[in-house]
């Protein structure tokens, strides 16, 4: 099982950072006025002259915060998108801007704000603090590698907890300020009103990043009506449960009934992301060979061959790899530090980082085998299916696919363990619409309000009930592998009786 | 790299319930204190609303769905929410094992209780609380989830912990209680 903990940041971090937070604080009181910044979404968003804005606006200028520019929302999208190369920072002032406009559906009078709205829209803007490079792919070397510090989460909860950041939060608004925007961030109490607008199907996180990647990637489907949900939004009270039982009742954002369609076309549109932009095959492709990348990386210098890595020993990669429990070393790590380590790494003496380096920097990527797809292909579709008949066919599809990755990872092992060249698996799966993964609780449900009845979506929409996952399977193997891709083929051909 | 046959391991949690298992939350819930009992070692779990969930384990309960290993009927309660009972259509008598009395002892527990207590065993196994003197799973359990914690409902959940340790199973469960 995989495991969590909380890290603080050594004292030495500390104290510099205190530096660092006092300079940010100083001259704070003297000349007050409002801040604003031009957003390609949002247009204008502005940091009023109240000492909670204030407080915010300096957030922005700490180094944690400061670090997200060179974090790219999209990673790799930019190989397919060019125009996608929008970062992290402004995402989540954006993600900022939006929890604004969703409070005041739940306390109309900004000007009177409570404390716990205050944690709220905090968690709003630091919910991304603790991304690592190409986010989710160093995800995956965290998780293949257990390390924790590669896992956002964690980074996050200590940055927040125990960094500038803190500083800046509890001299201002109260001692364990920072301590309940990390809860908010961690313990995601379901049914908790304010705190839906950090975490629930309309939160202010999707709500920024669903236009932001539409606008960026330049891709004209996907749209959201989001002037018309939040017009439509409303409180409501819906029982809280587990299963069969009641524990009583809790207030959520629900819709009102004129925003039914703009709420199915936000699910579908959410849905539609995915296969389009998020796990576009070449974007997956250049995601895989970096995880890959890193994860040899980490091997060499485990095995004690640092210097066939091609990177100095003082090197960002060198240092977090070499000692990957430090949050230290966590945080030096960024977008800018990867691209501009390419070079080096490209002329590594290991034959599979200089391959993958290159690859990377000259957008070469490997080819691409959808295994899904070829199965997918094979697999009739007979009239008069009922959506019963359908599911099964999907399942059988999915067991078929399973059953080819499972010999191909145990041959791309052999191979890989006998000096050949790697196969790269990728697998993926994403519902249209989580009615109730685990029960059903207000968070993972859009409500609908009709009459005086408050219902679910997914009972509501047929569209949105009948949509079916959509996953990916895919293979990546070297254009020159020709070995590499019969031996697929011949694995798909013995498992589909061809 | 998840395995090939774990949709068939999801239906057998329902199998070793009896043939019948009431609730997607009792379903994780069950599936990770057997995980813990060292009766099952096929999911990974994180920490999410409803206390420990596997997304591999929702899976593999929808491809068993898929492919009619179980059946899932959505029921209305009286109060209008809504839950999920699973059921093997084909039902196999089955053979006693250390898993059926832990899983049937398991899954007979009160959801709302049985989240309480997975998630405690949760935030001391994976979080640390009440480990090394620092804090205490139940109080944060509480701190997490006040409307199910209150109405004696923590005490309960303490109570069918403390009854579910005794069924003898590999691994002792955590002792929280």
């Amino acid at each position: 099982m995989r495991s969590t903990q909380s890290f603080s940041i050594p004292d030495e971090v500390e104290i510099s950072d205190s530096l660092i937070a006092g300079r940010a604080l100083g001259g704070m009181s003297s000349q007050v006025k409002s801040q604003r910044i031009r957003d390609p979404l949002h247009n204008l968003i502005e940091f009023d002259v109240d000492q909670f804005e204030q407080t915010m606006w300096r957030v922005l200028q700490t180094r944690p915060f400061q670090r997200l520019r060179r974090i790219r929302q999209l990673g790799f999208s930019e190989f397919v998108f060019p125009g996608a190369t929008h970062s992290r920072f402004a995402h989540s002032v954006g993600v900022f801007h939006i929890a604004r406009s969703l409070m005041t559906i739940i306390e109309r009078d900004p000007s009177k704000r409570t404390h716990q709205s205050h944690v709220a829209l905090a968690a709003a803007l630091v919910h991304d603090l603790g991304h690592g490079m190409f986010s989710h792919s160093f995800e995956d070397v965290g998780k293949q590698l257990n390390l924790p510090m590669a896992i956002h989460e964690n980074v996050s909860d200590a940055l927040i907890r125990n960094s500038e950041v803190s500083e800046v939060f509890n001299s201002e608004l109260g001692r364990s300020f920072s301590d309940e925007v990390a809860d908010v961030i961690r313990i995601k109490k379901p049914g908790n009103l304010i705190d839906s607008v950090v975490s629930s199907q309309f939160d202010a996180d999707r709500l920024d990043y669903m236009q932001r990647d539409r606008l960026m990637t330049g891709i004209q489907g996907s749209g959201v009506d989001a002037t018309w949900i939040l017009a439509n939004l409303e409180v409501g009270t819906v029982p809280l449960n587990a299963d069969e039982e009641s524990a009583g009742e809790v207030k959520t954002l629900v819709l009102g009934p004129k925003a039914f369609h703009a709420a199915e076309h936000y699910v579908l549109s959410l849905f539609q992301l995915y296969p389009n932009v998020y796990l576009h095959k070449t974007t997956r492709g250049a995601e895989k060979i970096f995880t890959s990348l890193i994860v040899r990386l980490h091997s060499l210098i485990e095995s004690g061959h640092q210097s066939a890595c091609g990177l100095p020993d003082l090197h960002p990669l060198m240092l977090f790899l070499s000692d990957p429990g430090k949050i230290e070393n966590a945080i030096l790590l960024d977008d800018s530090v990867f691209w501009g380590s390419l070079f080096f790494l490209s002329q590594a003496k290991d034959r599979l980082v200089s391959e993958y380096a290159t690859r990377l920097q000259t957008r070469r990527l490997l080819k691409c085998i959808d295994l899904r797809r070829m199965i997918e292909g094979r697999t009739p579709i007979r009239r008069g299916m009922t959506i019963d008949d359908r599911r099964e066919r999907e399942a059988r599809i999915s067991l078929s696919v399973k059953s080819i990755l499972k010999e191909l990872e145990e041959r791309a092992a052999h191979r890989k363990k006998t000096g050949g060249h790697e196969i790269l698996i990728d697998e993926y799966r994403r519902s249209p619409y989580k009615k109730f993964q685990d029960s059903q609780t207000p968070l993972n449900q859009i409500l609908i309000r009709k009459g005086n009845e408050i219902e679910d979506m997914a009972h509501l929409s047929s569209v949105v009930f009948g949509a079916e996952s959509f996953e990916i399977s895919r293979v990546y193997v070297s254009e020159d592998d020709s070995e590499g891709k019969s031996m697929i083929l011949q694995i798909i051909d013995k498992s589909t009786g061809e | 790299m998840s395995a090939y046959d774990l949709h068939e391991r999801a239906a057998s949690l329902v199998l070793d319930a009896g043939g019948e298992l009431v609730g997607r939350t009792r379903l994780q819930k069950v599936a990770y204190l057997s995980s813990l009992a060292g009766l099952l070692d096929d999911f990974e779990f994180e920490y999410r609303h409803y206390g420990p969930f596997s997304e591999e384990l929702a899976d593999a309960i929808k491809l068993a769905i898929g492919l009619r290993l179980v059946q899932e009927e959505e029921r209305r309660t009286d109060w209008g929410g809504w839950y999920s009972v699973f059921t093997i259509p084909q039902r196999k008598s089955l053979a006693p094992s250390a898993r059926a009395s832990f899983v049937s002892a398991a899954a007979g527990i009160g959801a709302i209780e049985l989240e309480l207590a997975a998630t405690a065993a949760f935030l001391f196994i994976v979080e640390g609380f009440g480990r090394n003197g620092q804090g205490d799973p139940w109080e944060e359990t509480k701190h997490r989830k006040p409307e199910k914690a209150g109405e004696g409902r923590l005490e309960r959940a303490k109570a069918a912990y403390r009854k579910l340790r005794e069924v003898p199973t590999p691994n002792p469960l955590p002792a929280i209680v």
